[in-house]
């Protein structure tokens, strides 16, 4: 059990080591001196000189990367270089949107896709299933973002339903702030669903093909006493590490329905960053997104050890 | 995500049964290609030269789907932008293919610490933000078509990879590869010279997902304006530029979504498809 935790953390360094790396080196190979953007109009060659030794550019490459990390390991993300602001008041206050909108849609996709995609399983046989995994197929083939656009035609635009966007903190308004949300959390839930229903679908299926289910159908159990007792449960491991891997399509997704719905969230910030070339911010939150992804997947992973002893051994 | 069992050598039949069992795929896989390769002749006008006292046009006859907001007709942008998305396709099929194929034929073929190692590598790429890698990756160079896919592909070497080392395993215990062995071929021989013909099919299904994939992906990172730069059509800028405009002419974001969706809908059906034909010619 401790080798495996063991293990199981090691990964995760190692992957946010690789990723730090990768943020660190592609800002740092940019092309732009930081010292000279920092300086703009005031910039002279003895002034950038010694703008770059405070900044302490002047060093060999991999002393900077520690330099930085020791930094980052801090939690001392640095200071923007767009708005002089430090990067960790900015990426504190582009979370909670972010987190929302990621924390609602994810739990409004679960909701509807595990049971359809039980379901689906279980009357693989039955005439009404195949317009259903259609629509699946559909879902999975149609661009989210292009969703987002469709809804804001329909909500927004045509019947005056619903605000095309922004954000209100809960703080203020609640009824305010998911009035908001409803466009952005449907359209990330949109995307997500057809995946995991097709997952759930598959596994499942797999599921009812095991002796056990034999055995209990033959024991007088009913169609649904199966599926609720017997499949549903060995069904909810895998989808649950699923789940995590799909964290990563969860941010990109978000990132580009904040762009759609102008909600101020990390994916905006990052990528306002981007275009700006603004790269402290740029790290930042590659970093935090990347941390999330390792935590997250190592909670999953450690859940099920506890649940399932065999993993350990695995 | 999807099954795949045990493999065979690819068989004449899959094209005449895709034709006959899912000729939806068929059909608009072949619309694709012909757009795709034939676009640049088959365009009425031009793709980027504007005209703003045609722009924003209902579809009439001589823009059978209307004008943009620059007045460019929107038929010809998108005979344009099925070329790019072929070029993601392609880019991102190879990236992701190539290394894929090649981590997991010798991460399954030679087994053991190999395995272990190579697994875990391709276990940190899975599902890693591919946006964000994009993100980073264009930072460093610059928005581009190549370098936003470069992106995509790496973020597909995974599936590849597990989908080749899957074949590999199954395979390296079987009697024709067993009697390879016996004959004294070197492993790396077996492997490029029996195994991988084998995994041809299941590859191929999975180039099609993940072809599907890199279209939306280009689609996605273009209209975030990290792709194809304007004037250049791509789905993604086009639909950048027709958000701008949902309110006067909503039927441009929708005829450029329709569009796309149809593209990725044919490559999705003809995975199923082909998936189908491999799992029945297994029995």
């Amino acid at each position: 059990m401790a080798i495996y935790l063991l293990v199981r953390i090691l990964g995760g360094v190692v992957t946010l080591f690789c990723v730090s790396a990768l943020a660190f080196f592609a800002t740092a190979l940019a092309p732009g001196n930081p010292a000279a953007v920092l300086l703009g109009n005031l910039a002279t060659p003895e002034r950038i000189a010694v703008v770059t030794e405070q900044m302490g550019l002047d060093k060999p490459l991999p002393i900077r990367y520690f330099i930085w990390l020791r930094e980052m390991l801090q939690g001392n993300l640095g200071t923007s270089n767009l708005s002089f602001k430090p990067v960790n008041d900015l990426v504190l206050a582009a979370l909670p949107p972010t987190l929302e909108l990621a924390a609602l849609s994810l739990a409004l996709a679960i909701v509807i896709a595990i049971p359809m995609g039980l379901i689906l399983a279980q009357n693989r046989d039955r005439w009404w299933t195949r317009p259903l995994s259609g629509l699946v197929t559909l879902g999975i083939s149609v661009p989210g973002f292009w969703v987002g656009l469709l809804l804001i035609v329909v909500f927004s635009m045509t019947f005056k339903l619903l605000p095309s966007g922004g954000y209100v903190p809960m703080t203020r308004s609640v009824s305010g702030n998911l009035r908001a949300m409803i466009l952005p959390v449907l359209t990330l839930a949109i995307y997500l669903i057809p995946s995991l229903v097709r997952f759930v679908r598959v596994t499942a299926a797999n599921v009812l093909r095991e002796d056990y289910i034999d055995t209990a159908r033959a024991k007088g159990a009913g169609r649904w006493r199966i599926l609720l007792q017997h499949v549903a449960p060995n069904t909810l491991i895998p989808t649950i590490t699923y789940i995590g891997l799909q964290l990563g399509v969860l941010i990109s997704g978000a990132i580009v329905i904040e762009i759609i719905f102008s909600i101020p969230g990390l994916g905006r910030l990052g990528m306002n960053a981007v275009l700006n070339r603004d790269y402290p911010v740029i790290q930042g939150v590659v970093l935090l997104a990347a941390t999330g992804y390792v935590v997250v997947n190592l909670l999953i992973d450690l859940a099920y050890s506890l649940i399932d002893p065999r993993i350990r051994t695995r | 995500m999807t099954e795949i069992s045990t493999p065979v050598r690819p068989q004449s039949g899959a094209v005449s049964y895709i034709l006959r069992r899912s000729p939806v795929a068929a059909l608009l896989v072949a619309l694709f290609l012909i757009a795709a390769l034939l676009g640049p002749w088959l365009a009425p006008h031009s793709m980027t030269d504007t005209n703003l006292g045609h722009a924003l046009q209902p579809p009439n006859a001589t823009y059978w789907l209307g004008t943009d907001a620059l007045g460019r007709d929107v038929l010809s942008r998108l005979l344009g932008s099925a070329g790019i998305a072929a070029q993601a396709f392609l880019i991102v099929v190879l990236t992701g293919g190539v290394l894929g194929t090649l981590f997991g034929l010798v991460a399954g073929g030679i087994g053991g610490l190999t395995d272990l190692v190579l697994s875990r590598v391709i276990e940190i790429l899975q599902g890693f933000p591919t946006v964000l890698v994009a993100i980073v990756i264009v930072a460093l160079l610059s928005p581009s078509l190549t370098n936003a896919m470069i992106a995509v592909g790496l973020a597909a070497v995974p599936d590849f990879a597990r989908v080749a080392r899957g074949v590999a395993i199954q395979l390296r215990e079987r009697e024709f590869i067993q009697a390879a062995r016996g004959l004294g071929m070197s492993e790396m021989r077996i492997l490029a010279s029996e195994v991988l013909p084998n995994m041809v099919g299941p590859l191929i299904i999975i180039a099609s997902f993940d072809g599907a994939q890199a279209i939306m992906w280009e689609a996605a990172l273009s209209f975030l304006g990290l792709g194809v730069q304007p004037p250049y059509p791509s789905f993604g800028s086009m639909l950048r530029e027709a958000q701008n405009f949902l309110a006067i002419q909503p039927s441009l974001a929708i005829t450029v979504g329709l569009t796309v969706s149809a593209i990725i809908l044919g490559l999705n059906l003809l995975g199923d498809g082909l998936s189908d034909y491999y799992d029945r010619s297994d029995k």
